[in-house]
């Protein structure tokens, strides 16, 4: 925070001080003086004084002053009760109600709505409006999520100015002019972008209704709930809308060091799942392709006597949404209770310790908020639309109202391209020879010399040392180059200083809770906080490890191997092979076939704790019942671990979260008061320093030359990207369905016209006996020679066609009319 | 002889608009001496002195404005103001189009004053024929040497360029001009920052009228002593005014600031048709709060406007004679502000909205005096509390009208009411429904 001086002013008699230049409404409040607004919003930027309901009178002005955009100065004399301010505040009340239907009764607003609550407080009480209103035809859908009733609204702008100044997608404007102006988009087009929904909140009437909470309850039957978003890595604090013990809406709470008060589209209409007719909310056991429901007991009794008669040769995969809890639970039933070291929470080949000790360094992460106050960001191998949403909106943010230079370097095109002051691709798979290019170009007194030489000048060039924060895509780390380009990473944040202040590293995990995961230790390679433990194999080792009848038992925690991980092929066969099966999660998976299959809580039942990529600690609570026969993850474990032979005396959530703090020593002595509602960053705590000291330290990193270009060899190298709208919580909430995405193919315009397709064909792609169907899309700023699928589309995998990142594959139009197939271009690859 | 012709000497000779007979005339002297003699600071306090007030509507001082620009590298900018849109204002309109170049000299001086290395010119859409007079002299002035880089061989360097507006009225408020120039939706900004600080795209700019920068040539060519002599003390120079309405010789008159308003009503414009006399006039444009026939005789001057509760404004005298209604007038004059209000502050979006729709049913006779009080009373509550001004433009007027000539408006309704018979049965919620927007 910089400093800023504090200031004594006046208001209505009272003394109040401030810092000096914050607006004078803020600055009110510290007098508990409330001066009412309309579209002073400062989440949506600088004010813009148009509702003029915030007028007040200030000594030595002659005209009364909107005090959302007024400075308070020292010794300034402030009135908000005077006759005159009282006229002018009834006269904009009355004024607002001028158009307005007053249709309260039967408004979603009504009962939380600040136009009620404002024209109640500070309103003239009665009308003198005998005139026709204005009329619109309404409630008319604005998108399929949102209605609008062009009536109600007071043309606040909010709505506008999010999507022009926060979301950036400029798809709403204010149409017309004067009394006739309305809100709408270009030709009355749906407005479709990932954080619309956020409009919704901030509309201050009930011109913006949401689809999917429109007349489903009333604020005196609702109760609010507050917990943690866990559907995607961004952690938004969101509050539960809770009726009769169903989940109505998501709201946002502000919390301006995670999501700054926005939530996308998914997180607000994802809850829908949690309601979902397909959720499996019993335990179920059986097997060999038949589930029958059961009691908790006869199904923990089945589990406890499989994994008891495979006992080290069980493994444990975790997937998205585990808890801190839930993680150290699983890892220390298998470490402890069977004695297999064989956990991942990651996927694909495991990461040196040592690697992952030197990223997790306390004074080289970066905050979510440093990225506001750095001067420069480097965002590498990461897409954060679609990896983590409200990361998207904060780097807007940094450039729009701080002027941070942001710097893209991705395989992908990303959606802040646009913004950036420079932007280089890599070919699919040779991220690191762009990172060492990059580090070598920093390095002081070396120079990049490789493929990517031109870009990483380019790049380094507008990255300031000691003011950097660099963003990267956990998914840099998987393939073969993983592990050099998180060493790569590491070299390019000494040479920028990154554990400066203000400056540092932020991954962009690929799972929800992946930080935290790894920090109670369910890695192959780490036990709870990152120590030492006994190797144990990583998820590729563990498919082939089944497959070969090395390891008898698997334990799925919301996690789909067909869907999410590298060879569904070779994990068909692994599955099959496994003598027991236990899989924890809400919905079926086809072809999974589990033995025993539990019932996973959502994010608004669980209780537990869960870990921001910033280090963030952040409680999650339970903000309705269990449906059906759910329970509480961490208490089953609990009872499962007993039934083994292993006491773990855990028999509350804050037992467990204490239970942890003992064995991961960062976490130490970790309470759910500490953690509070806005979270904790365990690297500020005095704890931090147990975090182990890596073996060696980095040294360079010597790396593979780069493959051939992948334009040269006239080929297309596919690649798959994660897309926002592929996940369990679109597919189970009806109001999000209409987003799923089909297979889509994404090439450059050169590459379609050598391949003669055009935007819009289908195409198969085709590689190691496999294909897929997609829809071709043309983009530009694509490299050349690189083509991009989509990852988890269930009848679309590309994970089918073998390792993602860098297959080579052949393209073949498929004619409207005819199945026939036309090789158009034939890839090596095999 | 009331006309003082300073700005409108020779302003009917043949071929003006041309490079070469303006420079004949004199032309682009003003503009050697500022860039030979002057230092850009003397320039600006040449023009400070002279007393030279914004001819535009606010009347606020010119060379106070330019000195609100920060000194200094960095990129800054000049407006000239064009969009000349005030009902009964055509000036800026004439004196373009007959003399393009004096306005472009004056741009100059002023944007090598306030270190402006870019200038534009926005000027109403609806003034096509005019935009082309000005970008073939641009282009004359470019070719010459006189805009451009390295100007007359000096160090100075201005761009200019013609901006066509979209025709809306509140494109004329300087912020909205700016929004729009920047390619926005015309909508004023919060000030501060005022745009000498924080104009356009950001940075310091100067916004002046068409009248104001054609002053400067003159000044800086003759100097502010001379200049002074002419106009009153607290109003310098002279004035293009614009008389139009009920007047045998509307059109536009230069004359010196102070000479009685009866002089140019009658002696210039040649006064209301015979056997008519002056109701009401609005002194300075429709957004002037209206004068009556006592006021004939008051300096017309922007300190003496003031007195009087009106103001000078842009110099526009619009005359009513005894047939006008002003009840109808003030229908007329609401109704342009309201089609015009932007929409943004809420004030002058629903004020100008609910103000209409009350006139209305005066004019109507579905009014009772109630709702006269209720007219006055949303005037009020117009005026001060808006974004931009042109809230007040409406509430000003259609304010002093409902005062000065609240009987007309009683008559008007009490006509209603005995035409009537009885007690009125109006029922204004019996209107159907219009639905406005994309569904209509």
């Amino acid at each position: 925070m910089s400093e800023r001086n504090e200031i004594t002013f006046v208001i209505d008699g009272v003394e109040v001080r401030a810092p000096e230049g914050m607006m004078l409404v803020d600055a009110a409040k510290r007098g508990d003086i409330e001066i009412p607004v309309f579209c002073y919003e400062p989440k949506l930027g600088p004010p813009v004084g148009a509702c003029r309901m915030c007028l007040v009178e200030i000594e030595g002005i002659p005209k009364l002053q909107t005090a959302c955009s007024t400075p308070v100065r020292d010794g300034m004399v402030v009135y908000t009760q005077t006759e005159r301010v009282k006229q002018a505040q009834n006269a904009v009340v009355e004024f607002l109600l001028v158009n307005h239907p007053l249709d309260c009764p039967v408004c979603d607003k009504g009962g939380e709505c600040p136009l009620q609550d404002i024209a109640m407080g500070w309103g003239p009480g009665r009308s003198r409006v005998t005139d026709p209103k204005r009329h619109f035809r309404k409630p008319v859908p604005l998108s399929p999520l949102v209605r609008i009733d062009r009536e109600r609204c007071i043309l606040c702008y909010r709505c506008v100015r999010f999507s022009q100044e926060v979301s950036e997608d400029e798809q709403l404007q204010l149409l017309e002019r004067g009394p006739r102006s309305y809100v709408g988009t270009f030709e009355d087009r749906p407005y479709i972008a990932p954080f619309h929904g956020n409009i919704i909140e901030l509309c201050p009437v009930g011109a913006l209704t949401s689809e999917a909470y429109r007349f489903r309850a009333r604020p005196w039957d609702i109760e609010e709930a507050g917990t943690v978003c866990t559907l995607c890595p961004s952690q938004c604090n969101v509050k539960f809308t809770v009726r009769d013990e169903r989940v109505m809406r998501t709201l946002a709470r502000d919390n301006e060091d995670v999501d700054d008060g926005w939530l996308c589209d998914k997180g607000r209409f994802g809850f829908q799942m949690i309601h979902s007719d397909e959720r499996i909310t019993e335990p179920r056991v059986g097997g060999g392709g038949t589930l029958n429901p059961a009691t908790w007991a006869q199904a923990l009794e089945r589990t406890a006597e499989a994994l008891r008669k495979a006992g080290s040769r069980t493994a444990v995969l975790i997937g998205s949404q585990a808890s801190n809890e839930e993680g150290y639970l699983l890892q220390r039933i298998a470490r402890q209770a069977l004695g297999s070291p064989h956990i991942d929470s990651r996927g694909g080949q495991p990461i040196d310790r040592d690697t992952l000790l030197e990223l997790s360094r306390p004074e080289l992460g970066a905050a979510v908020a440093d990225i506001d106050r750095a001067e420069s960001v480097l965002l590498i191998g990461a897409d954060p639309l679609n990896d983590m949403p409200i990361l998207d909106l904060r780097l807007r943010k940094a450039i729009r109202r701080h002027g941070t230079r942001l710097v893209v370097a991705t395989e992908r095109p990303t959606t802040l391209d646009g913004g950036a002051e420079e932007t280089a691709r890599y070919a699919p798979g040779e991220a690191a020879a762009l990172l060492a290019d990059l580090a070598a170009e920093l390095r002081p007194g070396d120079g990049a010399s490789g493929p990517y030489a031109e870009d990483a000048q380019r790049l380094a060039g507008e990255l300031r040392p000691g003011a950097t924060v660099i963003i990267f895509g956990e998914r840099l780390g998987h393939g073969p180059d993983g592990e050099a380009c998180l060493r790569l990473v590491l070299e390019c944040a000494e040479a920028l200083e990154a554990s400066a202040d203000g400056a540092g590293l932020l991954e962009v995990p690929e799972r929800t809770n992946a930080r935290g995961l790894r920090e109670v230790g369910c890695l192959p390679v780490a036990g709870p906080g990152l120590a030492e433990t006994e190797q144990g194999m990583g998820a590729d080792e563990i498919r082939e490890a089944l497959r070969n009848r090395e390891l008898e038992a698997l334990i799925l925690w919301d996690i789909d191997p067909l869907r999410e991980l590298p060879d569904p092929e070779g994990w068909r066969e692994a599955l099959a092979a496994a003598r027991f099966v236990l899989q924890v999660g809400a919905f079926e998976t086809p072809g999974t076939n589990p033995n025993v299959f539990l019932p996973l809580e959502t994010h608004a039942e669980k209780e537990g704790t869960v870990t921001h990529p910033d280090g963030r600690l952040q409680r999650l609570r339970p903000s309705i019942p269990h449906p059906g026969a759910t329970r509480h993850g961490w208490q089953w474990l609990a009872e499962l671990a007993a039934l083994l032979g292993h006491e773990t005396g855990i028999d509350s959530a804050p037992e467990a979260l204490a239970a942890i703090g003992e064995d991961a020593p960062i976490y130490a002595g970790l309470t759910h008061e500490e953690i509070g509602g806005l979270g904790v960053r365990w690297q500020e705590r005095e704890a931090a320093k147990n975090l182990p000291e890596p073996a060696a330290s980095v040294g360079m990193t010597a790396v593979a030359t780069a493959q051939a270009p992948a334009q040269a060899n006239g080929r297309l190298r596919l690649a798959t990207y994660r897309d926002l709208w592929v996940a369990e919580a679109t597919e189970q909430s009806p109001a999000l369905r209409f987003l799923l995405p089909k297979q889509r193919l994404e090439l450059a315009p050169v590459d379609a016209e050598r391949l003669g397709v055009a935007e819009g064909d289908e195409v198969e792609l085709t590689a190691n006996g496999s294909s897929i169907r997609a829809r071709v899309v043309v983009r530009e700023r694509m490299l050349p020679g690189a083509g991009f699928v989509v990852e988890g589309i269930r009848d679309a995998n590309p994970n089918e066609l073998g390792a993602p990142g860098g297959v080579e594959v052949e393209v073949a139009r498929v004619e409207p009319e005819s199945p026939e197939l036309e090789v158009i271009a034939a890839g090596g690859g095999r | 002889m009331p006309e003082r012709r300073l700005l409108f000497r020779n302003l009917d000779e043949p071929g003006l608009r041309t490079l070469d007979v303006y420079k004949r005339r004199g032309g682009y002297r003003a503009l050697e001496r500022a860039i030979r003699e002057l230092e850009p600071d003397q320039i600006i306090s040449e023009i400070e002195e002279s007393g030279l007030r914004g001819r535009g509507g606010a009347g606020f001082s010119m060379g106070k404005k330019g000195s609100f620009l920060p000194r200094g590298d960095m990129p800054k900018y000049l407006c000239c103001n064009a969009d000349e849109s005030e009902p009964g204002t055509f000036k800026d309109r004439e004196l373009m189009f007959k003399n393009p170049h004096g306005l472009i000299e004056g741009i100059v001086i002023a944007a090598i004053a306030v270190g402006a290395q870019h200038a534009f010119i926005f000027i109403r859409g609806e003034y096509w024929d005019v935009a082309d007079v000005l970008d073939a002299a641009v282009r004359e002035a470019y070719d010459a040497g006189l805009v451009g880089e390295r100007i007359l061989g000096s160090n100075h360097s201005v761009q200019l360029v013609v901006h066509r507006g979209a025709g809306a009225y509140i494109c004329g408020e300087e912020t909205a001009l700016l929004d729009s120039l920047e390619g926005k939706r015309g909508n004023p900004r919060l000030k501060p920052p005022f745009p000498a600080v924080q104009g356009l795209y950001g940075g310091p700019t100067l916004i002046n009228n068409v009248e104001t920068l054609m002053n400067v040539p003159h000044i800086i060519r003759h100097g502010a002593e001379w200049y002074k002599r002419l106009g009153t003390e607290q109003s310098t120079g002279t004035k293009v005014v614009s008389v139009s309405g009920h007047v045998q010789r509307p059109g536009n008159y230069e004359i010196e600031l102070g000479i009685p308003a009866r002089e140019i009503i009658f002696g210039l414009a040649g006064g209301p048709p015979p056997g008519r006399r002056v109701k009401v006039w609005f002194p300075g444009g429709s957004s002037a709060p209206v004068l009556t026939e006592e006021e004939l005789d008051l300096p017309y001057s922007f300190e003496a406007m003031a007195e009087a509760g009106s103001m000078l404004g842009s110099g526009a005298i619009i005359v009513g004679d005894d047939t006008v209604s002003v009840p109808e007038l003030a229908l007329r004059t609401a109704r342009f502000y309201h089609h015009e209000s932007c929409g943004k502050c809420s004030p002058c979006r629903e004020g100008t909205n609910w103000t209409v729709k009350m006139l209305e049913r005066v004019v109507r006779g579905e009014a009772t005096p109630m709702d006269l009080d209720i007219i006055a009373s949303v005037q009020e509550n117009i005026i001060g509390n808006c974004l931009c001004v042109l809230g007040d433009a409406m509430a000003m007027p259609v304010g002093s009208m409902v005062r000065k000539f609240r009987h007309e408006f009683e008559e008007v309704i009490e006509r209603a009411r005995a035409a009537h018979g009885g007690p009125l049965d109006a029922a204004p919620d019996d209107v159907p429904p219009v639905p406005l927007g994309v569904h209509a």
